[in-house]
């Protein structure tokens, strides 16, 4: 827990480095294992290190040591390894396997916890969620000043991991878009991603003692899910999922701070947060792009059909209808603002109005008559496809609907089409 | 209400037998349960999705544990629980309908963040130390030990529920398990019972919280039904069996618990679990790794006294033969033994018959086999060569590897020598070699 009142900025700032680095490294092998869909070995990988570090730890090696990391990797391959034979022989699906493999490693890894309690330097609490805020406890002297251990094994790993992908791009790229091309290439595909989760391996061991082992699946699969959605170039999702980790990881650890709470599960949650909004408002596909373009076309859709009724009511010398929904109001009232429609009850088509209600006519006769004259359709089934698209055909359309019908004036049920141009053509002239 | 009564110091031994009765009648049934539910999880591939659920429980009993002012009532606790797991799924649904995030990623960031909150909450419940809220961590790893009679009953009656539901729907399970388009063909609401299940899944999630934790609870559904996958091919078969693989996995994980202090039930729970299935990937029937082994092992030896016997055929018309003479012939690992089998025969049914020291000939019952043999190669020898597509569909079901019968150094020798002459036949015909041509020809 973090206390409020704490003079000591450095123990924050160090704490807040370490998140942000190992939020970075997780992002950044995370974008990878997203892409290829790989993101619960990430889950398994996790969870199976434990068994991995605890017997490291046993066998002597220190905490963040190169021991503990050769320990979990091995762990982590060992999980894959065994989820393959489960599917290979066992004949079990992937995500059975998968389950069957990391619950049975985990679960080692707790008992010899519990167990060995008093000989391992490893806290049961600490496996689930990590300590954050005791990682600047642990400190080794570089240049003068006492950095956490945690920080600089992270760092190192982060290092890594950059130095590997920058070197390793192209084959990582194509293994991870086209990974049956890539084999067919003549790239070692079993090899690069064999190398993917020794990297997952490492990022999860190097934020084992930050975060814990379940939180890391956070870390790992939600900034790069989130940058996913917001941009569609590999390369920006890199730079814009390792943004999101460590903005998440500093945002976290300053609301975990503030509430006084678990920092490595408040950066989580800040991380959910992160990837909510990237829902919401990642462009073209976003929740909110698609609400708004949904709604935009219902309320163009409600002002063309209520043009289209007034200019049908002064065809026919008729009252239009009262507007009845509470869009259809909305509709004309909006008008009324855009000067399409005279204010008032009795209210008619104005000018501009009465120009753009009769293409939005013409549209919808020009289509009756062409499904009249092609598809065998009975006359009380034109109206409905004809009231849909009426909204959707551009001038071009309408002009090559219009050549084709060529001689066959009138719509089906004998009303005239309303012509193209504005002062409208006489019905003797002769069609263009 | 019942208020669970957390007391590590007591010892076990005192506590009275009706109430330890009463836990361990209750996780037995929690166990049978999962491993029912789980089965139709697994047929289904929906494993991962109670793992995020079961992840998510734990934001649940947080919220109910304030909500409730701080009474640690086992039933509030899990409606809690429940309720965030429902609503963990329904998260997993809107992503996978709103989102272009594809179901893996979407399965670990709810696991991940529902956790992350989770612990969240419990870390500052207990930062502020709100009164009572001290066992709130058992949730994390299991913990049986603060269990009541009441609250043992209480799971007892909602796993027996589970499982009744199951029983009820099973042909509508069982019909969307296999052939989920069929059903939609059908009029079936696939899409309603596949929600069902799941819930159903998240309901054994949370019953099983107790028993095995938050963290670990996924494996209380999916390994007991993939051991009885092991033994059966029938889901009648399986579901029961499933149950029983969970009955006893967490009986005797609870059992084990309880004589260690301060060990999580969870995680012996699911070792317990893992053995079974250890054993059961091992010796069950057909599909396990020994009577695959048997299996193997019994065809290369048939093949191999075949070849044998062949041999000897041929070697028989010009009079006695040696071992030596036999083996030079029918080179290969597994022919030793075949020649062992070939003289203990001698002494039972005679196939060869002793001619001197180390001088055998075929008997007569030998010479039969042999030729009934050389029949049938030669029969396939025609097909192969007439009718290569009929061949291959037959001799791909039960033909061992020739590595197995030859060795792999003489087959990769044959193997040099065949793309050998192949290259020389190029050199010679100036034309690429073709199928049917001789050269590849080193068949046994």
């Amino acid at each position: 827990m973090i206390d409020a009142d704490s003079t000591h900025l450095w123990m924050h700032f160090w704490a807040i480095a370490t998140a942000a680095t190992v939020s970075a490294g997780c992002a950044l092998v995370g974008s990878f294992l997203v892409v290829r869909r790989l993101s619960l070995l990430g889950d398994a990988i996790s969870h199976a290190v434990l068994p991995g570090i605890v017997l490291a730890v046993l066998a002597g090696g220190r905490p963040g040591g190169a021991g503990v990391f050769l320990g979990a990797v091995v762990a982590g391959l060992v999980t894959v390894w065994l989820t393959n034979l489960l599917g290979t022989h066992a004949g079990l699906a992937e995500d059975a396997g998968a389950g069957v493999a990391f619950t049975t490693l985990f679960a080692i890894g707790v008992v010899l916890v519990s167990a060995l309690a008093s000989r391992v330097d490893i806290d049961p609490g600490c496996v689930l969620y990590g300590i954050l805020e005791l990682v600047p406890f642990d400190t080794v002297p570089i240049l003068g000043l006492e950095v956490p251990r945690a920080l600089l094994a992270a760092a190192t790993v982060l290092v890594v991991l950059v130095i590997g992908a920058v070197v390793c791009w192209k084959e990582l790229v194509f293994t991870a878009f086209d990974p049956a091309a890539a084999r067919a290439a003549g790239l070692p595909v079993g090899v690069i991603t064999a190398g993917l989760l020794v990297a997952t391996s490492l990022a999860t061991v190097a934020s084992f003692e930050a975060v814990g082992a379940i939180l890391v699946v956070a870390m790992l699969a939600v900034p790069a899910a989130a940058a996913e959605l917001l941009v569609r170039r590999f390369h920006l999702m890199l730079v814009v999922a390792v943004g999101l980790g460590v903005a998440g990881s500093i945002l976290g650890y300053l609301a975990a701070w503030r509430f006084n709470t678990n920092a490595a599960g408040m950066i989580a949650v800040v991380l959910g947060i992160e990837y909510v909004v990237a829902a919401l408002v990642a462009p073209g596909d976003g929740i909110v792009a698609r609400v708004v373009s949904r709604e935009s076309l219902r309320w163009r859709v409600a002002c063309e059909d209520r043009l289209a009724s007034l200019w049908r009511a002064e065809e026919g010398d008729a009252a239009a209808l009262a507007p009845r929904t509470l869009l259809d109001r909305l509709a004309q009232a909006r008008l009324v603002f855009w000067g399409r429609i005279v204010p008032g009850r009795a209210g008619g088509l104005t000018d501009i109005g009465r120009e753009e209600a009769r293409v939005i006519v013409r549209s919808h006769r020009l289509w009756e008559a062409w499904l009249g004259r092609h598809v065998a359709l009975p006359l009380d089934h034109l109206h409905p496809p004809a009231e849909w698209i009426e909204h959707h055909l551009g001038a071009e359309v309408r002009g090559r609907i219009a050549a084709d019908l060529e001689g066959h004036e009138g719509d089906p049920h004998g009303r005239d089409i309303p012509s193209e141009e504005f002062p409208p053509r006489s019905a003797d002239e002769p069609a263009r | 209400m019942i208020l669970a009564v957390v007391d590590d110091s007591f010892p076990a031994a005192w506590i009275p037998p009706y109430n330890t009765l009463v836990v361990a009648a209750g996780v037995a049934s929690v166990g049978f349960a999962a491993g029912v539910v789980g089965c139709f999880a697994v047929l289904r591939r929906r494993a991962l999705a109670g793992d995020a659920a079961a992840h998510a429980t734990l934001l649940g009993v947080g919220l109910a544990f304030l909500l409730g002012g701080g009474r640690r009532d086992l039933p509030l606790l899990l409606a809690g629980a429940l309720s965030t797991a429902i609503a963990a799924l329904l998260g997993l649904v809107l992503i996978g309908r709103w989102t272009r995030t594809r179901d893996d990623a979407a399965t670990a960031i709810v696991l991940g963040v529902s956790f992350g909150a989770g612990i969240t909450l419990l870390s500052g419940i207990s930062a502020r130390g709100i009164p009572g809220s001290a066992g709130l961590e058992q949730f994390l790893l299991g913990h049986t030990a603060g269990l009541t009679a009441a609250d043992a009953t209480i799971l007892g009656v909602m796993s027996l529920l589970a499982v009744g539901i199951v029983a009820l729907f099973l042909k509508e399970s069982t019909l969307v398990a296999f052939d989920p388009l069929f059903a939609a063909a059908s009029g079936w609401p696939v899409t309603l019972i596949d929600y069902a299940l799941v819930v159903l899944v998240a309901v054994m999630v949370v019953v099983g919280l107790p028993a095995a934790g938050a963290v670990l609870v996924t494996a209380l559904v999916v390994i007991p039904p993939v051991t009885a996958r092991q033994w059966t091919d029938s889901v009648g078969v399986m579901l029961p069996l499933a149950g029983i693989f969970g009955l006893v996995a967490a009986l005797s994980g609870v059992a084990v618990s309880s004589a260690v202090p301060r060990m999580p039930t969870g995680p012996l729970v699911v070792i317990a679990a893992s053995i079974l299935l250890t054993i059961s990937l091992l010796i069950a029937p057909r599909r396990g790794g020994l009577a695959r082994w048997l299996q193997a092992r019994r065809t290369v030896a048939a093949w191999a006294d075949g070849r044998l016997l062949e041999v000897a055929l041929r070697l028989d018309s010009d009079g006695p033969f040696t071992r030596e003479q036999l083996l030079s012939w029918a080179p290969g690992v597994a022919a030793d033994s075949a020649f062992k089998r070939l003289v203990r025969s001698a002494a039972l049914e005679p196939v060869v018959t002793r001619a001197g020291t180390d001088a055998w000939r075929l008997a007569v019952w030998g010479r039969e086999l042999a030729a009934e043999r050389s029949r049938r190669v030669a029969a396939w020898t025609e097909v192969l060569e007439a009718a290569r597509e009929d061949a291959r569909g037959h001799l791909t079901i039960d033909v061992p590897s020739p590595e197995a019968i030859l060795g792999a150094a003489r087959m990769k020798a044959i193997r040099e020598s065949a793309a050998a002459e192949r290259g020389a036949g190029v050199a010679r015909a100036g034309q690429p070699w073709q199928p049917g041509q001789p050269g590849g020809g080193a068949g046994g």
